[in-house]
Order: structure tokens, then sequence, then C-alpha cells
């Protein structure tokens, strides 16, 4: 399944388009989609930091997803870095 | 009735309004509001700031918004109105960052009612601050993990369910 994931803050700092395209099998889970940015940030972020994405949430358009929640079957997904509002 | 109001600014096309907050939150039997106005400090950590800009995941933004919104009206029997309200875009010191507002009957709801939603605001909300210094620097501030707060939370009702 093709992943749309949306990027912000200083994960948008890494990539300024603000999203990424990537290829995971069919029925894959969050915790999934996690590794695969893992092996995707070490490869094409020189300044990409593991900490940043462990502290990091997920969500889909609507709502957050913990790492054994299956991926939206329209494959887009947000990674949220730790928040600052107010 | 409407009771929640919950909304993302983009300040490129308007200002947070503290007049439309009041106004949103009166009612006839509403003896008390309570606002939280947040704004853009000259100074932080010890680092002179020239200003902030914030971004938002404007759709997940505003549904947490109103679950936290209904969550608190919830909790205080629906006896409130709510109005809740973050900007979207660079800012310069002074300008409102974020507008919470409630109105209830009385007075101790409205201050605990608005300390609780703006609180959750802060930590719950997909919104990332990244401040401006005047030696011409910018970072991202460091921030509330998401993780710990959707754990924390569906622990609370793994157990309020179990009971």
């Amino acid at each position: 399944m093709k992943i749309d994931l949306k990027l912000f803050a200083a994960f948008q700092d890494l990539e300024p388009t603000g999203q990424i395209e990537l290829e995971l099998p069919d029925g894959s889970l969050v915790a999934d989609l996690r590794l695969a940015i893992d092996d995707y940030g070490r490869q094409h972020w020189p300044k990409f930091r593991p900490g940043l994405l462990k502290a990091s949430a997920f969500a889909s358009e609507t709502t957050l997803l913990r790492d054994r929640d299956a991926i939206p079957a329209d494959g887009r997904m947000a990674l949220l870095p730790p928040v600052n509002g107010g | 009735m409407e009771k929640l109001h919950c909304a993302v600014v983009d300040i490129a096309n308007e200002r947070l309004d503290v007049s439309a907050a009041i106004e949103f939150v009166s009612d006839p039997g509403f003896g008390g509001i309570a606002m939280f106005v947040g704004r853009v400090r000259d100074m932080n950590h010890g680092r002179r700031v020239a200003g902030v800009s914030y971004d938002l995941f404007d759709v997940l933004a505003v549904n947490i918004f109103k679950e936290i919104a209904s969550d608190t009206l919830h909790e205080f029997d629906g006896k409130l109105k709510i109005f809740v309200t973050h900007a979207k875009g660079r800012l310069g010191i002074g300008d409102l960052a974020v507008v919470v507002a409630v109105g209830s009957p009385h007075r101790d709801e409205a201050f605990r009612a608005c300390r609780m939603v703006i609180e959750k605001v802060k930590h719950q909300a997909p919104i990332w601050k990244q401040e401006h210094y005047e030696d011409g620097n910018s970072e991202w501030s460091e921030g509330c993990s998401l993780c710990e707060v959707h754990d924390h939370a569906q622990h609370a009702g793994e157990h309020a369910s179990g009971h």
C-alpha cells in the first residue's frame, strides 16, 4: 500500500515539501510505518534524530493512532512531533 | 443553542477576536465568563524573541479542540459555553496566539473549565511553535509527546470501562 505521510515542524525542516511517500505491505500497522520512517530518515535526512521520531505520534486525517493500530486503507497519515500550542 | 466554537485562524486572513469569544459564551443564564488569552512574549529562556510561527495540522486540531471542549462540557453537566481558537502563521510580539473563553452560571465553573481547556489544548492538540530570535536564528520549541498523552488517555479509558 502507498502511504502519503504529512510532515510537520522539525520533520518539515528535514523534508521541505512537507510530505513523503512510502510503500508498505497491505495490512501494515502504524508500528511498521514507524520503522519504515526510521529507515528512510537514516538514508535521506543527514540531520535525522531517531529520538524525535520515537517521541512522535501518528494520526490519520481525523484521529490519533497507536503503534498497534492498522494504517487506514487510504494510506493518508501524519507524523506528529511533540506539540507546543498556546 | 450552539455551545461550542472551535477553530484554527490563519492570521494571513484574520486575527483572533476576543470580543467574538465573549459574545459567543454569553448567555442570559450565565453570570460568569473566564478567558485565557495567550500572547507572544519577547523573551524565552533568556533569548530575545522577535516573533513566532505556529504550524497546525488543521483538521485534526479542530477535532481535538472539539473533543476537549465536549469532554469539559460533560464534566460540568453541560452548563457551559466554550470558545477555542488558535492562530496559525507568523506572529509578532504581543500578537494573540490563542483565545479560550468559557461562560457559565457562576465564576468557579468558568475558571476551572477555562483552565482545563487551555491546559489540554497546549498538551494534546497538534500545534507546533517555532521561535524566531533577534539574533536571526529560529528553533522549534520543545513540546509534549502525543504518544504519552494518548497512552495515558487510553489507559484512563480502559481503567474507567473496567469499573
